[in-house]
């Protein structure tokens, strides 16, 4: 056991020194920052697309263009930051600290009576009330006044940080514009849209961003079921209240059985595991590779025989193994740290406030206390199983070939990832716990849908027999594999490697 | 007191017989020689006696202890095939190696500091392995087998492969460990450099003894042979009296036969061919190497 345990701190004092330890352990922070900073990059960088629009009714254009104007201005009311009240002429940057602290309703009395000739909200104060009646035209004109690019600057919302619309109807003008990609799309709305809600069409070379299409498509909808609700003489309120869609609230059963709502930090438990997964799979992947190469090099440079002649060849196996699972642990326990810290840490430092409370999910200590024993346990089984054939081979080369069915194995759980995070304890989930080559990733997979106490103890154990399984059959071929020099055997000659008695125990 | 003894040891891989009804002693304190060609077995039956590999049947003994892997740290072992860590410093791999053969670390590690010294490798100590020339890694791998000053020290082919001036070292070293008591067992498949250094030999071909035993009694078992130098027809080398003829061009050995009248067999050479010298001499290993592979003793 001692020289089992020196050949292990060589081996983890190796791997420590080695570039590769190091930028695997940096990557944690690269993947992380990526998956932070590219959405915003994405949306940063991306230009508002041009469109046109042909309308030969003549009336639902302008309908549309002042709908979307009061959106936008709904907007400027709800997201417009403190500090840029220069951007606003005085009469309305002096109402903006008291429509701050409106609620929605209140707020959206305002759209109604600004634009819609609706009734301010009694919950208003008065002076605010009385400021809006006075500078009701100027505010009306002012925003009407503005350019696409001065509205876009008040809101990330406002639709023109998206959609420009040109001013163009003649249609071989906007055919070469969208051929030159001046322009990204135009729609025609045919004089009978009523009636015919086929009478559109939409016009672009890019069929499969349909943002646009869907922003656009929603406008005129409502402009032509509104024209059919007054035609019918059904006013807007019986119409809305018919229309109105059901919204079952969702309900999970705590522990004692209570129901609680579900909120989206359910949500993330759910997925939360998927992630755990994602990582558990690179660390089994990356470390049995680690432990492939790490045999293979120690042949090849003629080490094996000198070792062998000091411990023996399952001290030396052993040791190896472990050394590269403490490679591992360490690896895994540096990478946890540091989402924790981002999920935790940085949302404080920069008064960000994460819309789900993602920290709560990782520091789980069961998510993160069965991410580390899965860990332990798939590794042990795919590094036995692994060190086994590799000990037979004398280059990577032929190690892959040989340790390809075995890869084959780990990739299965990747599939099955989405699969079982929908539906963590169907009859598929279930069945695949108890392979044991998968049990750790299907278990990890299940633990937000909480697997039964007994499926995890019988699932363990039989994944605790296929270890100890494992290192017997890989025992058996190591310690002939390790000397054997030329081409790797056959899978028959493996057999009957793995047939022959063992003479001596150690 | 023998510091190995092998009695009808045979190992098997698969159906492959590769060391067969084999029985040997090695005296301690003595240079002992496996010889043999490529594939004799000599490898095997190291391996055995490092507990690398266990026999199928029979017993040995390694030093007195009949279950050899008890006395794996009183043994050092050179592979034929051997190398380094690349990326470990020389010292740290030295000491290692020391460890892990049960020395304390410190112990270890002053160890390793007297044999740089000593091998005059002290300011390669903080070298990484892949650094190092040929001759200092093959050095290094020396000293880290005589690190835990091992009783009986098995060098497999350790002559393959070096040049004149890393032989030297190891016959040095070779003979050094002797002056100090220790056992030493080397194998090598050239037979001249047994003859010069060992006191005893084990000759081996396709897994079964030959024979073994001090050189001097080994040589005493077979009739002389006549070494010459000459010029003229090889063809005519073979005279009345003459079993074989050993030609390497300007020189030969004769074996002759054991009541051959060594007086009359010159006249008929020096009749034959210009004969520049004429040496009766015991027969060298190679010689007996040849004779018992053709002639199998009863």
């Amino acid at each position: 056991m001692n020289r089992m345990l020196l050949v292990a701190f060589r081996e983890f004092l190796e791997n420590v020194r080695t570039k590769g330890f190091w930028l695997s352990i940096l990557m944690m922070p690269i993947v992380l920052a990526l998956l932070g900073f590219v959405p915003v990059l994405v949306e940063n960088t991306r230009t508002a697309k041009n469109f046109a629009v042909v309308d030969e009714t003549g009336v639902v254009l302008d309908t549309v263009r002042k709908e979307i104007s009061v959106r936008d201005f709904q907007y400027l009311l709800t997201d417009f930051a403190t500090g840029q009240e220069n951007l606003l002429p005085d009469f309305l940057a002096a109402l903006f600290p008291q429509i701050r602290s409106l609620n929605k309703m209140e707020r959206q009395s305002i759209i109604e009576f600004l634009f819609r000739d609706g009734e301010l909200h009694d919950g208003l104060t008065s002076s605010l009330t009385s400021q809006l009646q006075q500078h009701r035209r100027a505010i009306i004109d002012w925003w009407a006044e503005l350019s696409d690019e001065e509205r876009a600057g008040f809101s990330d919302n406002i639709s023109a940080n998206y959609f420009r619309m040109i001013e163009t109807s003649d249609l071989d003008r906007l055919n070469k514009m969208i051929e030159s990609e001046e322009l990204f799309a135009y729609f025609t709305i045919g004089r009978n849209i009523i009636e015919n809600i086929n009478d559109a069409e939409y016009v672009s070379n890019n069929l499969t961003d349909r943002d646009l299409e869907i922003w656009f498509g929603e406008l005129v909808s409502q402009y032509v079921r509104d024209q059919r609700l007054a035609r019918s003489n059904i006013d807007a309120e019986t119409a809305d209240w018919i229309g109105e869609a059901i919204a079952f609230e969702g309900i999970t059963l705590g522990g004692d059985g209570e129901a609680e709502e579900v909120d989206s930090t359910d949500i993330a438990r759910q997925w939360a595991p998927v992630a755990f997964v994602y990582f558990l799979w690179i660390s089994v992947m990356i470390n049995t590779q680690m432990l492939i190469t790490n045999t293979i090099e120690e042949k090849s440079n003629k080490l094996v025989e000198v070792l062998l002649s000091s411990v023996s060849a399952i001290s030396l196996m052993g040791g190896k193994i472990i050394g590269i699972a403490a490679t591992g642990l360490t690896i895994i326990i540096a990478w946890l740290t540091m989402v924790l810290a981002f999920f935790t840490g940085l949302p404080m430092l920069a008064g960000l406030e994460l819309p789900i409370d993602l920290s709560s999910v990782m520091a789980d200590p069961w998510f993160l206390g069965s991410f580390i024993i899965y860990f332990l346990l798939g590794y042990l089984f795919y590094a036995a199983l692994l060190v086994g054939l590799g000990s037979l081979c004398n280059n990577q080369k032929e190690a892959q070939n040989l340790i390809m069915p075995v890869q084959l194995i780990q990739m299965v759980p990747i599939f099955l990832m989405i699969p079982i995070g929908r539906d963590p304890n169907g009859t598929l989930a279930q069945v695949l716990s108890y392979i044991p080559p998968l049990t750790p990733f299907v278990m990890m997979n299940r633990a937000a849908g909480t697997p039964s106490t007994h499926e995890y103890i019988t699932t363990t154990i039989l994944l605790l027999v296929s270890i100890v399984v494992a290192f017997w059959l890989a025992a058996k071929i190591f310690r002939v594999g390790i000397l054997m020099t030329g081409k790797p055997p056959g899978v028959k000659e493996i057999f009957r490697l793995l047939r022959a008695p063992v003479t001596r125990a150690t | 007191m023998n510091s190995i003894e092998f009695e009808s040891v045979n190992k098997f891989f698969g159906t492959h017989h590769a060391v067969s009804d084999m029985s040997f002693r090695v005296p301690e304190g003595s240079v002992y020689g496996f010889l043999g060609p490529n594939g004799a077995g000599k490898t095997s039956t190291i391996r055995m006696i490092m507990s690398i590999l266990y026999p199928d049947s029979g017993r040995l003994r390694v030093l007195g202890d009949d279950q050899p892997e008890r006395v794996k740290d009183r043994l050092g072992y050179l592979p034929e095939e051997k190398g380094l860590y690349k990326k470990m410093k020389v010292k740290e791999i030295v000491t290692y190696f020391g460890t892990l053969k049960g020395m304390s670390r410190r112990d270890a590690s002053r160890q390793t500091e007297r044999l740089l010294q000593q091998f005059g490798l002290e300011d390669a100590a903080g070298k990484r392995c892949e650094e190092l020339s040929k001759g200092m890694g093959q050095k290094v791998q020396i000293l880290s087998t005589l690190m835990h000053d091992p009783a009986l020290v098995i060098l497999d082919e350790p002559f393959s492969g070096l040049d004149p001036i890393n032989v030297e070292l190891v016959r040095e070293v070779i003979l050094d460990l002797k002056r100090q008591g220790k056992t030493v067992i080397f194998s090598t498949h050239i037979m001249e450099q047994a003859e010069q250094i060992c006191d005893s030999i084990l000759l081996i071909n396709k897994g079964q003894k030959l024979i073994d035993g001090r050189i001097s009694e080994v040589k005493g078992q077979f009739s002389s042979t006549l070494l010459i130098d000459y010029e003229g027809d090889p063809g005519a080398l073979k005279q009345p009296g003459v079993i074989r003829v050993n030609n390497m061009g300007n020189s030969a050995e004769l074996s002759i036969e054991e009541d051959c009248d060594t007086r009359a067999l010159l006249k008929a050479l020096m009749d034959a061919v210009k004969l520049n010298s004429f040496i009766l001499k015991e027969p060298s290993l190679h010689e007996i190497f040849i004779r018992t592979v053709r002639e199998p003793q009863a």
